[in-house]
């Protein structure tokens, strides 16, 4: 977050003199300096995107990656995906799981960055490590964890719902299928998730957290302002731009959750597929390749996420210029 | 820094070392003689110290023919086949000889990912042994593009003790078999069977053993059998296993044999489950307690007698890019020599596809008179999509496991089926 938290307490001195120099001669220096970086990017992302645009609009089996000559299709791929009720319905779970997971991520990484800010120094450091370790966990061994826990044969979590007394849960937990349904696929994997992208929430918050000045919460305190308040007249509208950077990462990284899900119900329950899953099934799910759809899954997802973060950031700026 | 430094200069170099540790052997072989300095081989499967040390004995008789030739072998574990040959076919880092899954046999040949080896095969004596069915689906216009290496058939897994107190008998029809799951059920507090929805190799048993069908060929294009009355019959007891009769548990829902029924089966918390010969190492690993109370019966037809199996398993090829057609064709010969055959049976639990080669272990003779009466799934090109891309019976057979009514859902998987096997 060292980008985002100079912002909150900029000198404003510093910018006018920087442009009125830029006035008097162009710089090459800067741009020097940023090529190495924009040309290793042009390779790596720019280059991929342009093949996915123009695959979405091609049928690419194995054969034309033998180095057959792709076949134009036009807009089949998209009619063929629009058309398809699956299509939606793959949304519909993208959509919906992102709302929620970025939703909770937000809240429960904000209470966590301020419980940090509270603790003293030995036991904040200990939940700080305690809540890295989840960010550091790989997805892939998240996911593989969190379909054990939550299993049928030994899963902790089963075993611990049926000890609880059955007025409270319920009984027969013990056989319970956590990813038989929709539904309670969804919930394990926004936990898993959520547990792992809250960790980045805190810590963000809480390096915004250390750079409001400590007068302006003993003047609160003085105002007799309680903690609901506190948070929402004056943390909040401090941090604003870290959680304007927050959730745009969020809802990106939720909207694009693959490995989580791909490994805990897999291709064999495609009634809960999302957006990422689908695509993977089309493009790489077989031995018959159909990487044309998938890319074309991809760029609507894509245009989706584009679409969705410039509404938002757009507002957020907005608001910002009102006041 | 300095240690973040340090530890990432530690891990390249030794993510060089391993990578390297093949090649820095002698390449003086390569100017004399025809043969290639090296042949490289894919294995599928997650690869284990036993397959190295046999694969290690098959590369010693290899170079007694191919004194220069030094064979690396490369593991490919299952989940990533499709992914690596996809990377293969576009970048022309190929093997020379690979294993195959028998049901992606027909894409890779339709697709030009492997060489031609109808003149090689006909010069080699041994391949009058093979079984004639699974060397049918390595061929396409009567030319031949790889050899049947070993299959697997699946039968039932059961426990012969409670058998034995339960005073249950073989079951020989489909009411007998969830009679005897129920029984098990009732008196030992565990599920009777494992009947998980991703298992398509057993379900198509309980179709096949109603005289149903996947799809027929008219005319040169499949036509899908999935909503005829047989099938659709079919796949409404093995659902209805788990929603009718209750006795098969949810928990195995949207599951395959593997995720579950397996580590059940060997705790003692399940009475049946279907799955190969194979799975007895598996299950010796996950616990040995009881190992030597299960048994095996073939999986029942409905009016009585043994289903038909499906043939799963897998073939040897050599793949279109090799610059060593001749040595890579030879080592296939040596991999599947009797001897090799043998020992390589006896350690995977898989059937040879040779006549004359049969199982040393007497629990596991039962599966080579199974592998009498085997059936393959429709051979096409289009399989491995309908098959493991839309995953369509899996899902079909989830659908009806959870109350959706078995006619409209086997109608969808037949029109899925009537577009994506003829692709």
């Amino acid at each position: 977050m060292l980008d985002t938290a100079p912002a909150v307490g900029k000198a404003p001195g510093r910018r006018s003199s920087g442009r009125a120099r830029s006035r008097r001669r162009p710089r090459f220096g800067p741009y020097l300096l940023i090529a190495p970086t924009a040309i290793v990017i042009a390779v790596l992302m720019f280059w991929p995107m342009i093949q996915i645009g123009t695959m979405s609009f091609q049928k690419v089996g194995n054969r034309q990656l033998r180095g057959e000559p792709a076949e134009q299709v036009g807009t089949e791929n998209f009619d063929k995906i629009l058309n398809d009720p699956f299509f939606w319905q793959t949304l519909r779970h993208t959509v919906l799981f992102a709302v929620v997971a970025v939703a909770l991520t937000m809240v429960v990484g904000t209470l966590v960055g301020l419980l940090l800010n509270k603790l003293g120094k030995k036991m904040s450091s200990f939940v700080a490590g305690g809540v890295m370790v989840a960010w550091a966990t790989p997805p892939v061994t998240a996911a593989i964890i969190f379909s054990w826990l939550f299993g049928s044969t030994g899963g902790v979590v089963n075993w611990f719902l049926d000890l609880l007394p059955n007025f409270l849960v319920g009984g027969g937990w013990d056989d319970y299928n956590w990813f038989a349904t929709p539904l309670s696929t969804y919930t394990v994997l926004t936990v898993c998730v959520v547990w792992q992208a809250c960790p980045f929430v805190a810590v963000s918050v809480l390096a915004g957290l250390k750079s409001v000045p400590g007068e302006l919460y003993e003047a609160a305190r003085v105002d007799g302002s309680g903690p609901w308040r506190t948070f929402w007249s004056l943390t909040y509208p401090m941090l604003k731009p870290i959680f304007l950077v927050l959730v745009v990462m969020s809802i990106i990284w939720d909207f694009k959750v693959f490995t989580q899900l791909f490994i805990m119900s897999g291709l064999a329950n495609r009634d809960a597929f999302n957006l990422s899953l689908y695509a993977y099934s089309e493009a790489f799910g077989s031995m018959n390749p159909k990487l044309g759809m998938g890319s074309a899954i991809a760029l609507v997802l894509t245009i989706i996420l584009l679409i969705v973060t410039a509404l938002y950031v757009r507002v957020m700026v907005r608001q910002g210029e009102m006041k | 820094m300095k240690y973040i430094k340090v530890a990432a200069t530690v891990a390249a170099i030794a993510l060089a070392a391993t990578a390297c540790g093949g090649d820095d052997k002698d390449d003086k072989g390569s100017a004399g003689a025809k043969d290639p300095a090296q042949l490289k081989v894919w294995m599928m499967g997650e690869g284990t110290p036993e397959q190295t040390k046999f694969l290690d004995t098959v590369e010693a008789d290899f170079k007694t023919k191919h004194p220069n030739t030094d064979v690396q072998i490369k593991y490919v574990p299952w989940p990533q086949v499709a992914t690596t040959f996809q990377k293969a076919a576009a970048g022309g880092e190929g093997p020379d000889v690979t294993e195959l899954g028998n049901t992606d046999v027909q894409s890779h040949i339709e697709q030009g990912n492997l060489a031609e080896i109808s003149d090689e095969f006909g010069g080699w004596a041994d391949g009058k042994t093979l079984n004639k069915t699974a060397l049918e689906n390595d061929q396409a216009n009567s030319k031949t593009y790889a050899v049947p290496w070993y299959g697997g058939v699946r039968a039932v897994w059961y426990r012969t003790d409670w058998f034995q107190e339960l005073n249950i008998q073989q079951p020989k029809t489909w009411a007998e078999l969830s009679a005897a799951a129920k029984k098990i059920q009732d008196s030992k507090k565990v599920p009777g069977i494992g009947v998980p929805s991703d298992q398509t190799n057993a379900l198509l048993s309980f179709i096949w053993g109603n005289n149903g069908e996947v799809a027929t060929k008219d005319n040169d294009a499949w036509k899908g059998q999935l909503d005829q009355p047989a099938a659709v019959e079919a796949v409404t007891f093995y659902a209805g296993l788990v929603n009718k009769d209750k006795v098969a548990p949810e928990k195995y829902i949207g599951k395959n044999e593997l995720e579950g029924p397996q580590r059940d089966f060997a705790l003692g918390k399940l009475g049946m489950y279907f799955d190969g010969s194979w799975s007895l190492k598996e299950m010796k690993k996950i616990s040995a307690k009881n190992e030597a109370k299960w048994g095996v019966f073939p999986i029942p037809s409905k009016a009585g007698g043994n289903a038909p199996v499906m043939a799963g398993g897998s073939d040897l090829a050599v793949w279109k890019d090799s610059k060593a057609k001749g040595a890579a064709f030879d080592y296939i010969t040596v991999l599947n020599n009797a001897k090799n055959a043998k020992a390589w049976a006896d350690y995977s639990g898989f059937s040879s596809m040779r006549s004359d080669v049969s199982f040393s272990d007497p629990k596991l003779q039962i599966f080579t008179q199974i592998a009498t009466n085997t059936k393959f799934p429709p051979i096409s090109a289009g399989w491995g999509e309908f098959e493991q891309a839309k995953k369509v019976l899996p899902n079909a057979v989830k659908a009806i496991m959870q109350g959706k009514p078995a006619d409209a859902e086997m109608k969808k998987a037949n029109e899925q089926a009537n577009t994506l096997l003829n692709p």
